[in-house]
C-alpha cells in the first residue's frame, strides 16, 4: 500500500463523508422547505444572521446550523431508570451503519493516475478495460472512486443495514417507557421484515449484471442500458423497501406518532435525539446512492464512456474525445447530481403518502413484496436464459433498443432540464382563485 | 290502618292527619309552599289544591262558563272545586287526584304564575337560587313565560331583621312559616304580616329585633329567597355545594343536620338541620347552625412540637416520633378523653391506654355548660358525653381531678384528646407541670401548653359518631378533606400507638367499629321522615 | 322528578343512497397508479409555489386568503382583521356610574367548563350610594391561560356584564401569574368599539322599574 494509496483513499473518505452528511443537512431543510411548497405554506425562513448590519437568511438554510446549535445546548435527559449504557449507545448503532454504507458505492470510473504523468494530464483513455499499464514498483496505482473495494460488494450492504434494526430497539428498549418498547418492536419487526425483501430485489440484478460488485454493476449499465429498463420490478420493489428500511412515512410505524408518541424516539432528546434524526437523513441519501448506483445508471450519462461521448445509433456513430480527468470529473457530478435528485424525489413520499396501519405493513412486506420479489427472480432467470440460448440475432436487435433507451433518458434528462429552467422564468398567469365561480359580470 | 286513595295509591292514615301529611308519610308530595309539617296549617299559598272525591261518589261541582274553541263562545260547563289538601282532613274512602288531575294542574299553574306576579326574578343575586320552591315549582308546574305588562310592586329589599337575617320583601310571598315558626317553636312572636294581597308583607313588632336563639331556622323555614342569613348571605351559590349527614357539634341534644360544603375548597358555609322526629324534628339552634365555624376558626393544621415559646412546627412524622418518646419514657400515664370528639375516637384512646399503656382510669374534657332550654339547648354543652364515658367503661372523673397526680408527679405524662375545651385556673396550672401531649383539632387551652400537638379532622372532616342525651347514637359522615396534615383522630392515635412499638392496626373506621363490638348507644334507626320528603324544609 | 313526555318520540326513517365499494382490482392492489397520481399533485404544487415563491408571485395572504398558493400570513406583520364576533380577552362592562355591572350571580363561574373564573361576592356597605346595587364581586379573577374561549361565560351572563368583545388575545408574558387578570384590570378593557359600557341598558336605583326602592317612594 502505497503513500498514494492511502492518500486518496483518505480524500475518497472525504467527499463521500463529505457529500453524505452535507447533503442530509440540507435535506433536514429541504424536508420542511419543500413539504411547505407542496402545502403551499412557508416553511422554515426565519432563522438568520447578520453579516455586515444585513440580515441574511439564505431561504431559511440558516436552520440547519440553527437546529444544530440548538441540538448542542438542549438538556440532555436520561430517563432515571434507563439503561445509561445502551440508552447513549443506541443513537450511535443507528447513525453508524448508514455512514458506512456509503463506502461501497462508486461515485466514478477507475481513476488512472499513471496515465496522466509525464505531460499526459489533458490525455485519454481507451473505452474498454480498465487501467492498462502493467503494474510495477514505480507505476502510479489505478484509483477505484470508491472508498471500500470489495468484492463481496452488495452483500457488505445487506450486512450493515441489518445493522439499523440494533439501533432502534435498543432505544426502545434501554429508554424505560412503554410507549419506546412498543415502537422498538414495530422497529425489530418492521425491518427484518423489509431486509428480506430487499435482499430478494436484488436477485434479479445480480442476475443481469453477472456480479455482486457495485463499481461492475456501475460499469455494466454504462456499456449497455441503465438497470431500471433491464429490472424495471426490481427497482420499484427495492425502493418500496428501502423506503420502508428508512422509517418515514408511510412506513413510519416504529416513531407512529398518533398511536405511541415518538416510539423508540421518547426518551431522547438533545444531540442523541438529533443523532437518530439525522441517521435518517443519511438513510435518505444512502437509499437514493444504492438506487441511482444498481438501477440509475451510476455514475454514467447516457454515451458518455471512458473516452469521451460515443453517440451510436442504428450503426451510425458520433465521437468525441474528452480527457480522462473530465470525464471522471463529469462522473463524479452526475452521480452526485442523481443522488440528490432522488433525494429530493424521495422527500415527496413522505408529504404525499398516508400512513399504513401496522397490520397493513406486515402484510405488504410478507404477503405482496416478497412474493413479487420471489416472481421477480424467477422472471429474471427465465429471461436471461432465454436471451443467452437465442443467439447473436437477438443480441444486436437488443442493442439497438438499448440505444433506443439511452437516447429516450438523454431526450428526458434534457427535456426536464429545459422543463424546468424555463418554466421557473416564465411569469404564471393572472392569480386564480380556487372555489369561487367567476362571475360573468367580474370577467 | 285507615286508607285514602291518592292519584290510585292507597294511603294510610292516623285519625287527624290532614292528606298532605298523610300523604308526607309515605314519601309523596304535594307541591305547597306554606304548609310545613313542624308548624300549624295557614291554607294562604293556594299551592296544594287537590280534587277531591268523597266516600260515595259525592264531588263538590261548580258552574263556570268554559271557552269553546270550536264554537267560539262560552259554554256553561261544570268543574269540581279544589280544596286545599293541607286543610282537609283524610277520611275512610276519600279519592284525592293530585298529579293525576287536569284540574289540578291548571290551578296550579295559575296559583305560581299569581305568587310570581310581583316577584322580581333576581334569582341571579339571590342565596335561595337553586334550591328554591318557586324555581322549582315553576320548572314543574308553570313553565310559561309572565303575562303582565305592567311593573311589578316595589317593596323594601335588603332589610336588616336583627343581627342575623336579612328580609327581602320583593320575594316574599307571604306564606307566614316564618311568623308560625316564631310563635309556635321560638315562642317569641315578634315576626307579623301586614297589608293585605300585593302588598303583604312581613314585619317586625314596633321595637323589636328578630333575635333570640332560634332566628336563623326562619331562613330554613322559608321556602324562598325572602328571609336570608346574614351568615350565609352571598357565601356561595348552593349549587356548588354537596353535602353529606352530619350531627350538631353543639350540645348534647345532638340535632341532626346537613353538612354542606364546597369540595373546590374545603370550606363549610353552612348547616342545616336534618329531620329527626326523635331528637330535633325539623328545627336547630343558632348557636347549633353557626358551629360550622368550627371547621375553618382556629384550626391546629401542622403538628407542633415545644412548648410556649418554643412551639415549633413540625413533621408529623417527627411529632408523632416526639410524642412517642415521651410515652415510652414515662411512669405513669394520664388520660384524658373528650366529651366532644367522637365516641371511636375515645374509644381509641382508652383501648389504647387500657391495652398498652395500663391506664385504667380516664379523664373527661369538654366545654363547660350553658344555659339550656325546654326547646332543643341542652345545659351540657358537649356532643358525646355519654359516648365518652361509655367507652371509658361507664366512669369517668372529670380533668379537674387529675391536678392532684400530675402535681405529686405520679402522672408525669398526660395523653389528652383535644377539641373544645374549657379548663378552670388550677387544672390548667397543674396539667403545665405534666409533658403534655395533645390531639386537636383546634387551638385550646389545652395545645397552648402542650409539648407535642397532634392535629386531627374536626368532626366535619371525619366519619364518626356522637351519643347524645338520649343515649341514642347518631353517626356522621366525613365532609370535606381534613385541613393540612391533619388526620382522623382514631387514625393518628392508632399511628401514634404504632410509634410507640404497640401492635395496633386499625386501617378504617369499620375496624375501630368492629373493635367495639357494637353500638355504644341505642341504634339511631328511627322512624322520622320519608326519604324524599323535601330536605330544604 | 322528570318532566312528562307528551306521547311517544317519533324518529324519522333514515333515507340513504347506496354507495357503491371502490373496486379491488390489480392497479389499485399495486397501489403505483395512486402514488404516481398522488406524487403528481405534490409536485405540482411544489413547482408553482416555488416558483411563485421565486418570482414573488404569490397572492396577498391578508385580502386574498382563499387564493390558490402560499397565502400564509406572517403573523407578527401582517394582521388578518378579526371578524366582528371574535372572542377575545374577557371585559367587564360597567355602568353609568363606573361600577361593574356583575352582580357575582356565579352564572358565568357555573358555565366555565374550563373552571377559570374566580369570584367572591360582597354588598356595598350602608350608607354607600351603590347600595341598592346589593350584591356585587369583590373579586372577579380569570386565569386567562385556563380559559378555553368558549364564550359561555358571556352567554350565562344575565347582566351582559362580562364580554369578550374586546378584540384582543392576551399578550405573551413572562410568568403564569400574570395571566391572572382581576376584577380592575378586566374593567378596564374596552370593546371592540371603544366604550366600557354596553349596549344594552340596565335599570339604575332610582329609575322606574328598579327593584328595591322603598314603598313610599314607590308608585302605586
Amino acid at each position: 500500500m502505497t503513500t498514494v494509496t492511502i492518500l486518496a483513499a483518505l480524500l475518497k473518505i472525504l467527499v463521500v463523508v463529505g457529500f453524505g452528511f452535507t447533503l442530509a443537512a440540507v435535506l433536514t431543510w429541504a424536508e420542511r422547505r419543500q413539504s411547505a411548497m407542496m402545502q403551499d405554506r412557508f416553511g422554515p425562513n426565519r432563522a438568520s444572521f447578520k453579516l455586515f448590519g444585513k440580515e441574511i437568511r439564505l431561504a431559511g438554510l440558516v436552520h440547519v446550523a440553527a437546529d444544530g446549535l440548538k441540538f448542542f445546548f438542549k438538556e440532555d435527559f436520561v430517563p432515571p431508570n434507563a439503561d445509561k449504557l445502551l440508552h447513549a449507545l443506541a443513537p450511535m448503532l443507528s447513525l453508524f451503519p448508514p455512514v458506512v454504507l456509503m463506502a461501497v458505492v462508486p461515485f466514478g470510473d477507475t481513476l488512472c493516475l499513471d496515465q496522466l504523468r509525464n505531460g499526459h494530464t489533458w490525455a485519454a483513455v481507451e473505452r474498454f478495460g480498465t487501467c492498462t499499464t502493467a503494474p510495477s514498483s514505480t507505476a502510479l496505482p489505478a484509483v477505484p472512486l470508491q472508498v471500500f473495494d470489495t468484492n463481496v460488494g452488495i452483500l457488505y450492504i445487506f450486512a450493515l443495514a441489518g445493522m439499523g434494526i440494533v439501533g432502534a430497539t435498543i432505544a426502545g428498549w434501554s429508554s424505560d417507557n412503554k410507549f419506546s418498547v412498543l415502537g422498538g418492536l414495530r422497529a425489530a419487526s418492521q425491518l427484518v421484515s423489509y431486509e428480506v425483501a430487499m435482499g430478494l430485489s436484488l436477485v434479479g440484478a445480480f442476475m443481469v449484471y453477472g456480479t455482486v460488485r457495485l463499481d461492475e454493476m456501475a460499469r455494466w449499465q454504462g456499456e449497455h442500458v441503465w438497470g431500471i429498463f433491464v429490472q424495471p420490478l426490481g427497482f420499484l420493489l427495492f425502493w418500496a423497501a428501502s423506503l420502508a428500511e428508512s422509517k418515514r412515512t408511510p412506513f413510519d410505524m416504529p416513531e407512529g406518532e398518533s398511536e405511541i408518541v415518538a416510539g423508540h424516539l421518547v426518551e431522547y432528546s438533545g444531540m442523541k435525539f438529533g443523532m437518530f434524526y439525522f441517521g435518517e437523513y443519511i438513510e435518505i441519501v444512502v437509499s437514493s446512492a444504492l438506487l441511482v448506483a444498481i438501477f440509475l445508471g451510476g455514475y454514467n450519462l447516457p454515451f458518455l464512456h471512458r473516452d469521451g461521448f460515443t453517440v451510436t445509433f442504428a450503426g451510425a456513430a458520433w465521437h468525441q474525445t474528452l480527457p480522462h480527468l473530465v470525464v471522471i470529473l463529469m462522473q463524479a457530478l452526475t452521480f452526485f447530481g442523481k443522488v440528490m435528485v432522488l433525494c429530493w424525489f424521495q422527500l415527496f413520499f413522505r408529504w404525499t403518502l398516508p400512513r399504513f396501519r401496522y397490520d397493513q405493513v406486515m402484510k405488504f412486506g410478507w404477503r405482496m413484496l416478497l412474493p413479487a420479489t420471489l416472481a421477480n427472480v424467477f422472471l429474471t432467470g427465465v429471461v436471461v436464459l432465454a436471451i443467452d440460448r437465442a443467439g447473436e440475432r437477438l443480441a444486436s436487435r437488443l442493442a439497438l433498443v438499448a440505444d433506443g433507451l439511452n437516447l429516450l433518458v438523454a431526450a428526458l434528462i434534457v427535456f426536464a432540464f429545459i422543463r424546468v429552467v424555463v418554466g421557473m422564468i416564465v411569469p404564471s398567469g393572472p392569480p386564480t382563485r380556487a372555489g369561487v365561480p367567476e362571475t360573468p359580470q367580474a370577467a | 290502618m285507615p286508607t285514602i286513595k291518592l292519584d290510585g295509591r292507597d294511603i294510610p292514615f292516623e285519625k287527624g292527619d290532614t292528606i298532605i301529611r298523610a300523604a308526607w308519610r309515605q314519601g309523596l308530595e304535594i307541591p305547597h309552599y306554606c304548609w310545613h309539617p313542624g308548624l300549624s296549617v295557614a291554607a294562604n299559598c293556594r299551592m296544594c289544591l287537590v280534587e277531591i272525591e268523597r266516600p260515595g261518589g259525592r264531588q263538590m261541582m261548580l258552574d263556570v262558563l268554559h271557552w269553546d274553541e270550536k264554537r267560539g263562545d262560552y259554554v256553561p260547563s261544570k268543574k269540581p272545586k279544589l280544596e286545599p289538601a293541607c286543610q282537609i282532613e283524610c277520611m275512610e274512602g276519600m279519592n284525592v287526584k293530585s298529579e293525576s288531575s287536569a284540574f289540578v294542574a291548571d290551578a296550579r299553574k295559575h296559583v305560581q304564575e299569581y305568587l310570581l306576579l310581583n316577584h322580581p326574578v333576581d334569582c341571579a343575586i339571590c342565596d335561595q337560587a337553586g334550591e328554591c320552591k318557586l324555581q322549582d315549582y315553576w320548572l314543574k308546574e308553570q313553565r310559561a313565560p309572565k303575562r303582565m305588562l305592567d311593573e311589578i310592586i316595589h317593596k323594601p329589599k335588603g332589610v336588616s331583621f336583627g343581627p342575623t337575617i336579612v328580609y327581602d320583601a320583593e320575594r316574599c310571598i307571604v306564606c307566614t312559616r316564618c311568623v308560625r315558626f316564631m310563635e309556635e317553636i321560638a315562642k317569641d312572636p315578634v315576626l307579623d304580616k301586614r297589608e293585605r294581597g300585593n302588598l303583604g308583607e312581613i314585619v317586625l313588632s314596633p321595637g323589636r329585633q328578630l333575635e333570640g336563639k332560634y332566628t336563623m331556622m326562619v331562613d330554613q323555614v322559608c321556602p324562598v329567597g325572602a328571609l336570608t342569613t346574614k351568615d350565609f348571605r352571598f357565601k356561595a351559590r348552593v349549587w356548588f355545594l354537596r353535602k353529606v349527614e352530619t350531627v350538631c357539634p353543639g350540645c348534647a341534644t345532638g340535632c341532626n343536620a346537613w353538612l354542606d360544603y364546597d369540595p373546590r375548597t374545603g370550606e363549610v358555609p353552612r348547616l342545616r338541620p336534618r329531620d329527626n322526629l326523635a331528637v330535633n324534628q325539623f328545627w336547630m339552634c343558632d348557636d347549633g347552625i353557626m358551629t360550622h365555624k368550627r371547621v375553618q376558626s382556629a384550626r391546629v393544621a401542622t403538628a407542633t412540637v415545644g412548648r410556649g415559646k418554643d412551639r415549633k412546627q413540625a413533621a408529623p412524622s417527627a411529632a408523632f416520633k416526639a410524642a412517642a418518646d415521651l410515652l415510652r419514657g414515662a411512669k405513669g400515664v394520664g388520660i384524658v378523653l373528650s366529651a366532644q370528639r367522637s365516641t371511636e375516637d375515645n374509644f381509641t384512646l382508652a383501648y389504647f391506654a387500657r391495652t398498652f399503656l395500663g391506664v385504667n382510669d380516664f379523664h373527661l374534657a369538654g366545654l363547660a355548660s350553658w344555659d339550656g332550654d325546654a326547646i332543643l339547648r341542652d345545659t351540657d354543652r358537649n356532643p358525646n358525653t355519654r359516648g365518652a364515658t361509655a367507652v371509658a367503661g361507664g366512669a369517668v372523673r372529670p380533668i379537674s381531678e387529675l391536678t392532684e397526680p400530675v402535681v405529686s408527679g405520679q402522672v408525669p405524662v398526660v395523653l389528652a384528646l383535644g377539641g373544645q375545651v374549657d379548663l378552670d385556673d388550677v387544672t390548667a396550672g397543674a396539667l403545665g407541670r405534666a409533658k403534655l401531649i395533645v390531639l386537636s383539632d383546634c387551638e385550646t387551652p389545652l395545645t397552648k401548653m402542650a409539648d407535642v400537638v397532634l392535629p386531627i379532622a374536626s368532626w366535619a372532616e371525619q366519619d364518626g359518631s356522637f351519643v347524645n342525651r338520649q343515649g341514642v347514637e347518631q353517626p356522621f359522615v366525613a365532609g370535606p378533606k381534613p385541613v393540612g396534615d391533619a388526620l382522623p383522630g382514631w387514625d393518628s392515635l392508632v399511628r401514634l400507638a404504632k410509634q410507640a412499638g404497640h401492635p395496633l392496626d386499625w386501617k378504617r373506621i369499620k375496624d375501630v367499629r368492629k373493635a367495639m363490638g357494637g353500638p355504644v348507644g341505642r341504634s339511631s334507626a328511627q322512624p322520622a321522615t320519608p326519604d324524599a320528603a323535601p330536605a330544604a324544609e | 322528578m322528570p318532566l312528562p313526555l307528551e306521547g311517544p318520540i317519533q324518529y324519522d326513517r333514515v333515507k340513504g343512497t347506496k354507495i357503491s365499494k371502490p373496486a379491488r382490482n390489480v392497479v389499485q392492489q399495486a397501489y403505483v397508479k395512486d402514488v404516481a397520481e398522488g406524487i403528481a399533485i405534490t409536485l405540482r404544487h411544489f413547482f408553482k409555489n416555488t416558483k411563485e415563491m421565486i418570482r414573488n408571485e404569490r397572492p396577498d395572504a391578508v385580502t386574498d386568503a382563499i387564493a390558490d398558493g402560499v397565502t400564509t400570513l406572517e403573523y407578527p406583520f401582517q394582521k388578518r382583521p378579526y371578524p366582528e364576533r371574535f372572542r377575545g380577552v374577557h371585559r367587564l362592562t360597567l355602568r353609568e356610574d363606573g361600577s361593574p355591572r356583575c352582580v357575582a350571580c356565579f352564572c358565568c363561574s357555573t358555565a366555565c367548563p374550563a373552571q377559570c373564573i374566580y369570584i367572591e361576592a360582597g354588598e356595598y356597605p350602608d350608607g354607600d350610594r351603590r347600595r341598592g346595587y346589593e350584591k356585587y364581586p369583590v373579586k372577579f379573577v380569570i386565569d386567562e391561560l385556563r380559559c378555553i374561549f368558549c364564550g359561555f361565560c358571556v352567554e350565562a351572563c344575565p347582566c351582559d356584564a362580562i364580554r369578550m368583545d374586546t378584540g384582543m388575545h392576551p399578550q405573551p408574558y413572562d410568568s403564569r401569574d400574570q395571566f391572572v387578570f382581576g376584577k380592575s384590570l378586566l374593567m378596564s378593557f374596552a370593546g371592540a368599539d371603544g366604550t366600557q359600557q354596553s349596549q344594552n341598558p340596565r335599570v339604575e336605583p332610582g329609575e322606574k322599574g328598579f327593584p328595591g326602592i322603598t314603598r313610599l317612594a314607590g308608585h302605586h
